[in-house]
């Protein structure tokens, strides 16, 4: 039956193999491996610092000025590390304990760093046993040094370095790759272990090089070349023999159509195994999915093959399927770039984040570092703190201290401003007065999350946490801030003023240097205690969740898990003036070390007497919140990544939101752990409002809705499903409306083939989501990879273009 | 009488195209109906624009008919299982660049749904027949167009066809080749095959087609038999009569041909006696002119009967519409 269309593919085969064209893309092509295959890597320990790897100059500063003259320092690691810097840099770091704004160049410190490990004289293991030793250094400390190589000894030395500055250096694979080209190595490293490198290689290597190589050389060789198929098919002597033969015209098309990929098919293959092969040998990738892009090429191929043979089949000219399929291109092209100005510019800077409520009021915070709230009379969002998503400002995520008011702050250019350098005040909102942002206390440095624990308001930065009551925070939204600042100005450069850079540091006031050093640390400030016991040090990825109604805080700390509770008498001054230390801090209630304590993407909840916590590349953990011991596992509902997940209330529930924007609720029954979906998509944020019980879901950029919880007291998921009780749906601003009415449908007509490459991506990779960005959670952004969008859209295209083509072609008298 | 291969009926073909100044129609053919028969040799005439491809294209399903019907051995014009019996050398045949000979025919016969063992056997044949061995494996590309047809007949007769539709089987060719493929003809057509012949070539036609159909401007406006399509009312005959007896006068000889055939006569003195010409419609004219030559004493020296030549049939039916190339 269908000899005769097997007979025209495989012509169409032999036809390409004749083409000239062909023969020269080969060698092309051959050319282009024969260079790439001197390529290597090889795998180190990362020993050496670079200037990227001081995540937070300005805590090190202070942190090295403060173990240089701080005499209570002398004898621990930071003192024994900030001894070992040269003599131009101490004199630098003096001058920072004296409160002087002194700039020290990262790369030379980083230098510095790297000298002191040659000899590690500085190095006392009493000293280091105060400190927060990763697994890996204390496995290497177990070496004796005797046994111990030179690339294992200053990887230990870079270790204890580390461990000596808490929270300063960015964290980094253990491993680096070094590329090198036919035995020489490229100056550039890799901070990366091997996984991340065959990751990077799967994720974005593969796909960038189908773009270029597969998805714009080929594509566009392949249309001049069979650009001609169609219009010599149409050729009288040709086709008229053609339709006089017992052939459907239909498929006779189709296998034309199916030939003239056969091109695009064999350079492909010859690139694509190539690759592979390179990969295999001199990567040590052995990926067979790569050649998943082998079958994706063509497909992105007959996209435009397909506009080439309508043209054909119209105009019977090569030349002007050749232009036709070219605008067409240049069309999609433009289509993408429009879409992803949208994405960019509209639609992404208005994607509610973090939600906070009061009552009916809804106050969000957006990726465009917005903060904005709901009217309902006019059914917009209107805008508390305007955002400049270009600058990448962040909001701290809103929460609710107290009726009518709800806390945030705002990070002016805060992706690159991580650690909040510059002034970071409170800002309470009041609801009686229309949510107007009143600044307040000056927050520490670095704070990225804000906690309601009782009467406390408990904030987290990269050094720790530090609280300060919910009360003296509210009376100070009303104070003129600026005053103070002004004052603690003066203050601090009256005591720097007159005193020399030789003056020794016992001479520094302490006030002055300790308070100082302290809030340029990151530490706690007048209006901040730090209630993180000193037994506790955080390391990143840190994360941390309330454990309501306790006084208790759930805390992740690159592997270690803790239960912190917040005492009561946290601010109680009716016994003494000054709160004795032990008062002011947070008792570790459990402490556990998991199995494995590297930097993955991690995402913690808590709620009743449970916690789950979700690490990348690994199943959700269901843990006891008392004594924090593993209860259950369960696997990501569909291989998805965990964008975030949030305790509901005192109920032992938990609403986890997927990579691909679904929401999923998990509960504990006998049978284990029972995950039910809500019926929701392209969900980007989830909050439990606890006054109503009700899950809050924004979807779909910026609208909202409210899932009723309350139904359920026997806490059954088998039960109904919860109850949508209140939706928002906000009138679209003019730019969404243009976004929607006239982007959204152009985009959802053209074929998406810019996509193709995540869906390479994800072939390759074997992954449909993977999170980019740094440490902290505001960073770092789960990009889901557009599988089913590109594949739909341009089936859909082909499909429609083929059929367009046969029935002209079948209905058309040649 | 037996079934038709071909049968026509009132088929109609209008072109429709739009264009800037509007909807324009072009009646291509009109209302159309021929058949023919197995073992015929038919051949169809008409100048350029006549329709006759068209008809040929409608016949084999390459284009569809506005209106009509027609049938190709017992199916109606479009059946694969009609189209699988239908040889069909094009006027200009395109063979793809890379195929040399033996893979076009390779290639065609898997068209035609044949079996590779087959193809490989019947090509032996044809290549032999219409003398391509020894150059069956240079690529198309050093063809010239004689050889070009020459792989087309073979690709028409690889299937081995009830029906051949040859559309200009000769041109291109030389008087060797044409001499070649008259004979391939005559011997398919001893063979019981059906063939229908478009050509330009007035005297090949005449040679090997039994009956042929003369188009013009899309109708028919002669068919049958090549003998039958010669206007019989104007035969010429020309008589001479020796000089034994009186030459009347001309006004004499009307008085010799009248009642009850009035002839005009032309009469020419010659040598031995006279000539004189006529037009006589039929037979029994002639018979009468001989007859009453006879009964005034003169006698007949030589008699001659000239008919119409197709090239003057389709001259007389066509006019001045086109010119025969």
């Amino acid at each position: 039956m269908m000899g005769p269309y097997l007979a025209v593919i495989v012509d169409s085969f032999r036809s390409a193999l004749a083409s000239r064209i062909l023969w020269i893309a080969f060698v092309a092509i051959w050319i282009f491996l024969a260079a790439l295959a001197p390529i290597g890597y090889h795998e180190d320990y990362t020993t050496t610092f670079r200037w990227f790897d001081l995540d937070n100059g300005t805590q090190m500063k202070a942190m090295l000025a403060r173990g240089l003259v701080d005499p209570a320092e002398a004898d621990t690691a930071l003192g024994r590390i900030s001894r070992t810097f040269p003599a131009d840099i101490n004199r630098k770091l003096r001058q920072v304990a004296k409160g002087e704004d002194v700039r020290i160049d990262k790369d030379a410190l980083a230098d510095s760093l790297n000298q002191s490990m040659d000899d590690e004289q500085w190095y006392d293991a009493q000293a280091w046993k105060s400190t927060v030793r990763l697994s890996e250094l204390r496995e290497l400390d177990e070496i004796p040094d005797d046994k111990i190589d030179d690339s294992l000894r200053r990887r230990r030395a870079r270790l204890r370095i580390e461990a000596a500055l808490p929270g300063v250096f960015a964290a980094q694979s253990a491993r680096s790759i070094t590329l090198s080209y036919a035995g020489f190595d490229f100056p550039a490293i890799f901070l990366i272990g091997k996984t991340q490198f065959v990751a990077l290689v799967n994720q974005f290597v593969v796909p960038i090089m189908m773009d270029w190589l597969l998805g714009f050389a080929l594509i566009f060789l392949g249309i001049l070349v069979t650009a001609s198929i169609i219009p010599d098919m149409l050729q009288p002597g040709s086709l008229h023999l053609l339709l006089s033969k017992p052939i459907s015209r239909t498929l006779l098309l189709l296998a034309k159509f199916i030939g003239g990929c056969a091109f695009v098919f064999l350079c492909v293959c010859q690139l694509v195994i190539g690759l592979w092969l390179i990969a295999g040998w001199r990567l040590d990738i052995w990926n067979v999915r790569i050649l998943w892009c082998i079958p994706v090429a063509v497909f992105l191929f007959a996209v435009f093959f397909s506009v080439s043979t309508l043209a054909g089949l119209r105009w019977r000219s090569p030349i002007l399927s050749i232009g036709v399929t070219c605008m067409f291109g240049a069309f999609v092209m433009v289509i993408g770039f429009i879409g992803g100005y949208f994405d960019g510019l509209v639609r992404g800077p208005d994607r509610i984040s973090h939600m906070a409520f009061d009552g009916d009021q809804v106050v969000v915070a957006t990726r465009g570092g917005e903060l904005k709230q709901f009217d309902q009379d006019s059914n917009q969002w209107i805008k508390l703190i305007e955002g400049d998503f270009r600058r990448r400002d962040l909001i701290v995520p809103p929460i609710r201290i107290g009726d009518d008011t709800i806390a945030t702050a705002k990070i002016r250019n805060g992706r690159f401003n991580l650690y909040g350098s510059g002034s970071l005040d409170l800002l309470l909102l009041d609801g009686t007065q229309d949510w107007k942002p009143n600044p307040g206390l000056r927050l520490p440095n670095g704070t990225r999350r804000m906690f309601a624990i009782g009467d406390a308001l408990v904030v987290l930065n990269n050094t720790g946490l530090m609280a300060t009551e919910i009360e003296q925070a509210a009376m100070a939204s009303g104070i003129e801030t600026s005053e103070d600042d002004a004052q603690e100005e003066t203050q601090t450069s009256s005591g720097s003023d007159g005193e020399s850079d030789d003056q020794p540091p016992a001479s520094i006031g302490v006030t002055a240097w300790i308070s100082d050093l302290i809030r340029m640390q990151g530490g706690a400030t007048e209006d901040f205690v730090a209630i993180l016991p000193q037994s506790v040090t955080l390391t990143e990825p840190v994360r941390v969740a309330p454990l309501s109604p306790q006084r208790d805080l759930i805390i992740y700390s690159r592997g270690r898990l803790l239960r912190l509770t917040v005492p009561a008498n946290l601010f109680d001054h009716s016994n003494s003036d000054s709160p004795s230390e032990s008062q002011q801090q947070a008792v570790v209630a459990a402490d556990v070390l998991l199995e494995d304590d590297n930097a993955s993407r991690t995402v913690l909840a808590a709620a009743g007497e449970s916690v789950l916590l979700a690490r990348q590349g690994e199943p959700i953990r269901w843990i006891d919140a008392m004594d924090l011991n593993l209860v259950a596992e369960f696997a990501v509902p569909d291989d998805q990544a965990v964008i975030s997940m949030i305790g509901l209330g005192d109920s032992d529930r938990f609403a986890i939101l997927t990579s691909d924007g679904r929401v999923h609720l998990a509960m504990m029954d006998a049978d284990g752990v029972e995950l039910q979906s809500l019926e929701i998509a392209e969900a980007n944020a989830i909050e439990f409002d606890p006054q109503q019980n009700q899950l809050a879901v924004a979807h779909h950029i910026d609208a909202i809705d409210f899932w009723d919880l309350t139904h359920r007291p026997d806490r059954n998921l088998s039960g109904p499903a919860p109850t949508l009780s209140r939706k928002i749906r906000p009138t679209l601003t003019s730019w969404r409306s243009i976004d929607r009415y006239l982007v959204t449908p152009l985009r959802t007509m053209t074929p998406q083939t810019g996509e193709l490459s995540q869906m390479v991506a994800a072939l390759v990779s074997g992954k449909s989501s993977f999170a980019i960005g740094g440490e902290s959670d505001e960073e770092q952004e789960v990009v889901q990879l557009k599988i089913a969008r590109p594949v739909v859209s341009c089936s859909v295209f082909i499909l429609v273009m083929l059929t367009l083509s046969c029935v002209y072609f079948s209905r058309r008298d040649f | 009488m037996p079934s038709p291969i071909v049968d026509v009926q009132q088929l109609r073909k209008t072109y429709s195209s739009w264009s800037l100044t509007g909807r324009r129609r072009l009646e291509a053919v009109r209302g159309v109906s021929l058949q023919a028969f197995p073992g015929e040799v038919f051949g169809l005439l008409g100048p350029n624009g006549a329709g006759k491809t068209t008809l040929i294209k409608m016949l084999l399903g390459v284009v569809k008919p506005t209106s009509g019907t027609a049938s190709l051995l017992g199916r109606p014009i479009g059946s694969s299982i009609a189209r699988a019996r239908v040889g069909y050398l094009p006027e200009s045949l395109r063979v793809d660049r890379h195929h040399t000979a033996r893979s076009a025919l390779r290639y065609y016969g898997r068209m035609s749904r044949m079996s590779s063992s087959a193809i490989a056997t019947r090509s032996d044949e044809l290549l032999k027949l219409v003398g391509l061995v020894g150059r069956d494996r240079e690529s198309v590309r050093q063809f010239s167009k004689g050889m070009y047809q020459r792989l087309g007949l073979a690709q028409a007769l690889l299937h081995d066809p009830d029906l051949l539709v040859l559309d200009e089987p000769t041109d291109g060719l030389d008087p060797v080749g044409r001499n070649e493929v008259r004979k391939v003809i005559d011997r398919l057509r001893d063979d019981g095959k059906t063939i229908f012949l478009n050509s330009h070539i007035l005297q090949e036609v005449e040679l090997v087609c039994t009956r042929v159909a003369i188009l013009s401007k899309g109708q028919i406006r002669a068919i049958g038999p090549i003998d039958e399509l010669a206007h019989r009312e104007d035969q010429q005959l020309t008589v001479e009569i020796s000089q034994d007896a009186p030459s009347p006068s001309p006004s004499d000889w009307s008085e010799v041909f009248t009642d009850p055939h009035e002839l005009a006569i032309e009469s020419q003195p010659i040598a031995t006696g006279q000539r004189l010409t006529m037009t006589v419609a039929d037979q029994d004219q002639i018979n009468w002119v001989v007859d009453q030559l006879r009964r005034c004493g003169h006698s007949i020296s030589r008699l001659q009967v000239r008919r119409e030549s197709l090239e003057e049939t389709f001259m007389r039916l066509v006019g001045d519409e086109a010119e025969v190339e």
